[in-house]
């Protein structure tokens, strides 16, 4: 999934142009749809820019006692319909009044709020409740209609500026330095906690990442997590912060002061300076797609900005984002350049698996690394592509109505969907793709994975999600190998790292842990190697399927280094053949190298040339190879491959077992074997029982110590019940103990032991069990390799 | 000398021998005062005209000192100001100066972790072929 985030570069801020219409300042502004602004200043005037065709109207003049301050769009998606464009907005104003105004400018409604002027006013996300804050100190929650709900707060100083939570059941507000998040249910526990050394005058939150910004007067900007956490603290600025805004995928905010609009990533460390010419930027808004944004400045000016220079990187190709409509491929390698022209704004692009994808607000191109001439273009119905995520066969669109499978042919595959699925959320830590499924973290409920067949959009197997027993934070599948081996890693709350499979061969999901304290992780896009950073050590799980065939084998084919060139908070942005790229917390891109050994030993198991595989260890002589070639072999039920190899990491009791597994004397007792091998008790009985091996499913039990149900069978069958009496009894001999199971104290009675009748008797079943191998070979034998 | 008669009357004659009513010699002091006015009254309007014009002058002199001291004063305030937008400039370029700085750092960074990632491939490719 980090395969898809790749290398956001280099943001760099074109100021495109600015107006100078009103003269005197400008308070606030909001967009309706990508390319239409509504601002609002001093003088009363209410305008209206459009950017398609760079014109300027006035709205509306409002009445001269009318100081507008704050200026929300109702949002556009309203109990889950879709509107064209943003029909009303909420206007604040100095007078303690708010107005709801619709786009011609008429004041609908306006209703009396607080005492002093109400400073903010923000529509939740599904625009069915608004708050405003006064500078009485009060928190208000209205009805769409404007009827008044209730006080949730109520402080002495005045709320500076308020934000709704990613789920809108919790508001973030300014207590002078203080920050305060408090749940809408009056019961929840408040969170307060001091943010600046000066009043704080700004705060966002943004839902797909749920994280926080504010701007304080002491100058300084930083990022909080949900829980109070800081992440990133600024330097001191010159003048005090006014304005902050999340860009709404989350991934960039602007930040504007004096003369002053900064454009950072999510971490906060700084993409690009501006020093335009504005005064202070009092407020700042991105348009729905996030290509740009517009500030409202003390001069009068109202200022527009783009982002440019953004930049991906795929193997050997780099390309920027030169101008809004125009990208520059460079081949690093022959230093060739292209340049792609596009008829709109770009909005979203992703590079990976030979591929790039780009959105524009109308249409989708699809270029192939080996073509850059002729794009496959198709349209776009909804329009605002929020996300792309790419595999190696195919890619997913996320708009704000759906998902969607493209093949790179641009043909539709599949639309999944699940009841009360929120597009609009979604990132690439909630959404993973590979070549036969997807994978989506439910918002609702966070420990909850929805599974889809990429190829018919249907849920996989019964169609149940799979349930983590904690919150899931980040999800990833693997990119290679059969669809029936498709493995999705899943880093919960904790920071832990489990693995499991997506198709269940039994009921039970195998969840194992491989794990702890793992901050962010890829996997390979060409083999199924893991990498992630754990707590301070790189870590390299070159066969993380290892853990389900024999799990002691897992720490040895780990590879690990220190991480500590990575400093702080570092993220892996992609794992691109043996190269790992990884960005530091400061924002700078550091590269790792991986050993190619692993992944060529992949490739030797996929196609089962395990001759060559054994050369390849020979040769490169690690015993973290030698172990995942133990762990392919196995899973592969290669078990002369395993023998080398498990003798090669000097297990001894594992070579023995692999021997005794190898001289059984049929097929099905050799692969119920090799079941136990991984552990896979229930399994194994199950496949003798089907196989008619009753003995050797009792056996089995005898030899786990597992008496109940040894003695279950051996009734159930009315064979071998003397054979497990038998042996309990010499186990308990042994270890000089006295029988108190009743079940068999109850047997006891009525059966007498007599070893060499057992003997005999388990003899007789091998041979028959011989006899029977022998006739079934010599039908199966082109079926099953070995 | 004798009286004449006329002149009792209060009747002279001049050099001409006109009638006149006024003795000669009053009659051209008279003259004379007039003429002697005359001149006086222009030299005054003469003297008020030049005085008239003198004021002009010095109140067009005044007007532009008064507007040469207002330009002093904004030259002076801008020269004031100057010093304080420079500061400002050099403010806003430091502040950009240390973005790029700050961006200088971290292509550093990167260009160090690409190189050792040269050094260990090289390594390998060494390692490879000596032990092929």
């Amino acid at each position: 999934m980090a395969i898809h985030l790749l290398l956001l570069f280099c943001f760099n801020i074109h100021i495109q142009y600015k107006l100078l219409f009103p003269k005197q300042l400008v308070s606030c502004l909001g967009w309706t749809t990508a390319d239409e602004l509504y601002s609002c200043s001093e003088d009363h005037h209410i305008l209206r820019w459009n950017l398609l065709t760079n014109e300027t109207n006035l709205v509306v003049k409002l009445q001269e006692d009318l100081f507008p301050i704050d200026l929300h769009w109702l949002p556009k998606t309203v109990g889950g319909k879709k509107q064209a464009q943003a029909e009303i907005f909420v206007l604040t104003s100095t007078d303690g009044k708010f107005h709801l105004v619709s786009r011609v400018g008429r004041i609908e409604k306006t209703v009396d709020a607080h005492k002093g002027a109400v400073l903010a006013g923000r529509w939740n996300y599904d625009g069915t409740a608004l708050i405003t804050a006064g500078e009485d100190g009060q928190i208000k929650i209205w009805s769409k209609s404007g009827m008044l709900r209730s006080t949730l707060a109520q402080q002495g100083s005045p709320v500076y500026s308020v934000a709704w939570g990613p789920d809108s059941d919790r508001i973030l507000y300014t207590s002078g330095r203080q920050l305060i998040i408090k749940p809408l249910q009056p019961s929840s526990k408040v969170l307060q906690w001091k943010a600046h050394d000066g009043i704080i005058v700004k705060v966002d939150w943004n839902p797909v990442n749920d994280l926080i910004l504010s701007a304080g007067e002491d100058c300084k900007y930083k990022v909080w997590d949900s829980y109070g956490r800081l992440l990133y603290t600024s330097s001191s600025h010159d003048y005090p912060v006014t304005s902050i805004s999340w860009s709404p995928d989350g991934e960039v905010f602007a930040v504007g002061s004096f003369n002053t609009l900064r454009l950072c990533d999510k971490t906060g460390w700084s993409y690009a300076l501006e020093k335009p010419n504005t005064g202070s930027v009092f407020s700042l808004a991105w348009s729905a797609d996030g290509t740009q944004l517009a500030g409202a400045c003390g001069n009068g000016h109202v200022i527009f900005a783009h982002v440019v220079e953004q930049r991906w990187e795929w193997r050997s190709f780099e390309i920027t984002l030169t101008k809004r409509r125009t990208m520059q491929v460079r081949n690093v390698v022959n230093d060739a350049v292209d340049i792609l022209e596009f008829r709109d704004r770009v909005i979203k692009a992703s590079l990976a698996h030979g591929h790039l994808v780009v959105t524009t607000s109308l249409q989708c191109y699809v270029y192939s690394a080996k073509n850059w001439n002729t794009p496959l273009i198709f349209d776009l119905k909804e329009g605002t592509v929020s996300l792309i995520v790419q595999a190696e066969k195919h890619f997913l669109l996320v708009d704000g109505a759906g998902l969607y499978v493209f093949s790179y042919e641009g043909r539709l595959i599949s639309t999944p969907r699940f009841p009360g699925m929120r597009t609009d959320i979604l990132n690439t830590q909630s959404v993973s793709l590979s070549n036969d499924s997807i994978a989506i973290r439910d918002k609702s409920d966070e420990k909850v994975i929805f599974l889809f067949d990429a190829l018919t959009g249907k849920a996989l197997g019964d169609g149940k999600p799979l349930t983590h027993k904690m919150e899931v934070v980040e999800i990833a599948l693997d990119q290679c190998g059969p669809s029936s081996e498709r493995k999705i890693a899943v880093i919960d709350k904790n920071r832990d790292l489990y693995l499991t499979s997506l198709r269940r061969l039994n009921k039970e999901h195998n969840v194992c842990k491989i794990g702890t304290m793992v901050h962010t992780m890829a996997w390979n896009d060409s083999a199924n190697i893991l990498c992630g950073i754990q707590d301070t050590q790189f870590t390299v799980w070159h066969y993380p399927s290892a853990v389900f065939t024999d799990k002691d084998l897992l720490p040895k084919t780990i590879y690990m280094k220190d991480a500590s060139e990575f400093s702080r908070a570092p993220h892996i942005l992609n794992y691109v053949g043996t190269k790992v790229t990884v960005r530091r917390g400061d924002g700078s891109l550091v590269y790792s190298s991986v050993s190619p050994y692993s992944t060529l030993l992949h490739e030797y198991s996929a196609s089962s040339r395990w001759e060559d595989a054994l050369r390849l260890c020979r040769f490169a002589k690690d015993l973290s190879l030698w172990a995942c070639l133990a762990g392919m072999a196995m899973s592969n039920r290669e078990l002369t491959t395993a023998e080398v190899a498990y003798a090669a990491i000097g297990e001894v009791d594992k070579v023995q077992y692999i021997n005794s597994i190898k001289e059984l004397p049929s097929k099905e007792s050799s692969l119920a074997h090799i079941l136990m091998f991984s552990g896979h008790v229930q399994e194994a009985e199950a496949t003798l029982l089907q196989a008619g091996l009753i003995y050797q499913a009792i056996q089995i039990h005898i030899n786990l110590y597992n008496w109940d149900r040894a003695l279950e069978l051996a009734v159930k069958h009315k064979t071998h019940v003397d054979t497990v009496l038998a042996y309990r009894q010499k186990f308990l001999l042994d270890f000089g103990k006295k029988e108190t199971n009743k079940r068999f104290l109850q047997y006891d009675e009525g059966v007498e032991v007599d070893w060499e009748k057992i003997q005999a008797k388990v003899e007789m079943e091998l041979a028959k069990e011989r006899e029977k191998a022998a006739t079934a070979s010599v039908k199966n034998s082109v079926a099953f390799r070995h | 000398m004798a009286k004449d008669p006329l002149a009792e009357a209060g009747l002279h004659f001049d050099e001409l021998n006109k009638l006149r009513v006024l003795e000669p010699e009053v009659g051209q002091k008279t003259t004379e005062l007039k003429e002697e006015c005359k001149d006086f009254v222009d030299k005054i309007g003469q003297f008020q005209k030049i005085v008239g014009g003198l004021i002009e002058l010095v109140d067009e002199l005044a007007k532009e000192a008064e507007t040469e001291k207002m330009k002093a004063i904004g030259a002076r305030n801008l020269l004031k100001s100057v010093a304080k937008q420079r500061e400002a400039q050099q403010q806003q370029l430091q502040a950009l100066i240390a973005e790029k700085q700050m961006q200088l750092e971290r292509y550093r960074i990167e260009y160090e972790a690409l190189s050792k990632v040269e050094a260990e491939q090289n390594e390998f490719i060494d390692q490879f072929i000596l032990q092929k």
